[in-house]
């Protein structure tokens, strides 16, 4: 076991609107999640000292504006002019998850004392994979010249693959589109929150890129998420109940650039980021209580769920039936919504739900007794991160 | 059947170390990137060998029969210039010479409805101006999986 573990703790979480359009400049939407996460925590801006993010922008083909289309540490540091201020990172290999372990290291390392998270998303004007080009370049030129213009049709190959050699049928799927999306009507702060999704919406719904139909893929919005992450006995000096970090790990398998369809990359990519997380937190897949699992796209849940050891190999689909997603199932799954329920936002959503859940602060959706939680920030190939949050220090 | 009249595909631009690649299949004689100490093969070309780390990496023939090894059908618009082509099928294909290696294609010559995992296909190609071939495919004529 980690000899850190529960000793970094995540303390308050905020949220801006979540929107559709950019209304306002994606900076304001990032400063007021900062500000609410410094505000739940009942901390003082002032006493914040480190700033973490990873502000890439998923959206191809449009230009990357600092505080318009992406909010970076030099953007955040310009907003907040905090006094403080002694740590601050981005991070490029690892996704959002990567930027909250950082963070984590550098509590560990005594270098700042109250780090803020945040992912802020832009969702632009136009269509969201913009490409007008008419040459392709660099890994691009094996594949946009067939058609492949965008991630979604990269993730989709890689699940015909899984359906068709595991004899699945995607049909299936709806179960957690659905169940996901009963779980967001008690997220006030998701896009469809007040919007309820039927099977038979699911099933009528039009293909995007087969087996993906519009309910599989997460929808592009503009908004952003921010918690505080300090140490343990830092944290419960604090207004809220610690959610305390028992473990982490990343994938530590690569896709060389350009070659897309590998099922295995994705399994590699989650095994060997989950088998880290299991060991420095001393837990299995059997005493997981709730769980989050990154669903930009519905079928990074499955690689998620086999990838992690939550069932075998081909199991996933059968395996979320039955109420076992469910808030009272027997692995409560996406208890906020997930990407699906709450919009394009990325995986701190993920991390901030599974905090909650082990603190006990998930309001109407808190899921009975739930003590260990586990996270897997992002999709298991491109990023995976995997996290348990525990409310119970040991 | 899938309207290919209508896209407008974006053409390669080969560089120093893809250039091999879209000269053999210019010549439709496709050659594959291996490597010269440990016989892999690799698609999309790799600076180094991915399965043994060596830097001594050449090009060369492989035969055109495969299977498809994955696939998508696209309805969606948001790439313009296949507007006009959807839905299409976007195939993933491991050609049995260069187990691992996989190239990307379109199923052509039938309805985007044939696009099923494992099945047998042949390559063709599809010129798209003077410098440059694409490597694509069809349905081969016997397929051991009917
Ligand atoms: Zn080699």
């Amino acid at each position: 076991m980690w000899e850190n573990r529960c000793k970094v703790a995540i303390s308050g979480v905020g949220y801006s609107t979540v929107s559709r359009s950019a209304d306002i400049p994606l900076a304001a939407h990032a400063l007021e999640a900062v500000k609410g996460a410094v505000a739940d925590s009942g901390l003082e801006m002032s006493d914040i000292d480190g700033l973490s993010t990873y502000p890439e922008l998923p959206a191809t083909g449009h230009a990357e504006v600092d505080g318009i289309s992406v909010v970076s540490v030099n953007c955040m540091m310009a907003m907040l002019k905090l006094p403080n201020l002694t740590w601050h990172i981005q991070v490029g290999t690892a996704n959002i998850g990567g930027a909250v372990q950082q963070a984590t290291n550098a509590l560990l390392a005594g270098v700042c004392k109250y780090v803020v998270v945040w992912r802020a998303m832009h969702n632009p004007k136009g269509t969201y994979q913009n490409l007008p080009g008419a040459h392709a370049h660099g890994a691009a030129q094996f594949t946009a010249p067939f058609g492949f213009g965008g991630p979604g049709q990269g993730m989709a190959v890689a699940y015909t693959r899984w359906l068709e050699r595991h004899n699945q049928d995607r049909e299936k799927m709806a179960t957690l589109a659905v169940t996901q999306r009963r779980h967001t009507q008690h997220n006030p702060h998701a896009y469809f929150h007040g919007t309820p999704l039927t099977k038979e919406d699911y099933l009528a719904s039009r293909m995007v890129a087969y087996p993906f139909c519009l309910f599989d893929c997460d929808i592009p919005v503009q908004g952003a998420v921010a918690v505080v992450m300090t140490l343990a006995d830092r944290a419960e000096d604090l207004k809220p109940k610690p959610a305390y970090l028992a473990g982490y790990g990343q994938r530590l398998h690569f896709e060389t650039a350009g070659r897309i369809g590998s099922l295995s990359s994705y399994m590699e990519g989650g095994s060997s980021s989950s088998q880290l997380t299991w060991e420095r937190s001393g837990f299995s897949p059997k005493d997981v209580d709730v769980a989050q699992i990154y669903d930009g796209f519905s079928a990074s849940v499955i690689y998620g769920l086999e990838s992690y050891g939550f069932c075998g190999e081909g199991e996933a689909l059968d395996f979320i039936q039955d109420g076992r997603m469910e808030l009272d199932g027997e692995l409560p799954l996406n208890t906020f919504g997930g990407s699906l329920g709450t919009g394009r936002i990325h995986g701190l959503w993920h991390i901030i739900e599974g905090a909650l859940q082990a603190s006990g602060r998930a309001g109407s959706r808190q899921v009975k007794n739930a003590n260990v939680s586990f996270v897997g920030a992002s999709a298991p190939i491109v990023t995976g991160t995997t996290f348990i949050f525990v409310g119970d220090p040991y | 059947m899938s309207d290919w009249s209508q896209a407008k595909r974006p053409i390669p631009v080969p560089d120093q170390w893809t250039q091999p690649f879209w000269d053999s299949a210019k010549r439709e004689a496709l050659k594959l990137q291996r490597c010269q100490d440990c016989g892999h093969f690799q698609h999309p070309p790799y600076p180094t060998c991915v399965n043994c780390m060596s830097i001594d990496m050449k090009f060369e023939p492989v035969g055109g029969a495969g299977h498809i090894y994955a696939y998508t059908i696209m309805y969606h618009d948001g790439d313009k210039r296949f507007a006009g082509a959807i839905p299409y099928a976007s195939i993933i294909v491991e050609l049995d010479d260069a187990p691992g290696a996989l190239m990307a294609g379109n199923l052509l010559d039938a309805p985007y409805t044939e696009a099923k995992v494992g099945r047998r296909v042949e390559m063709i190609f599809e010129r798209l101006n003077d410098d440059i071939t694409l490597p694509q495919f069809r349905l081969a004529d016997t397929d051991p999986t009917e």
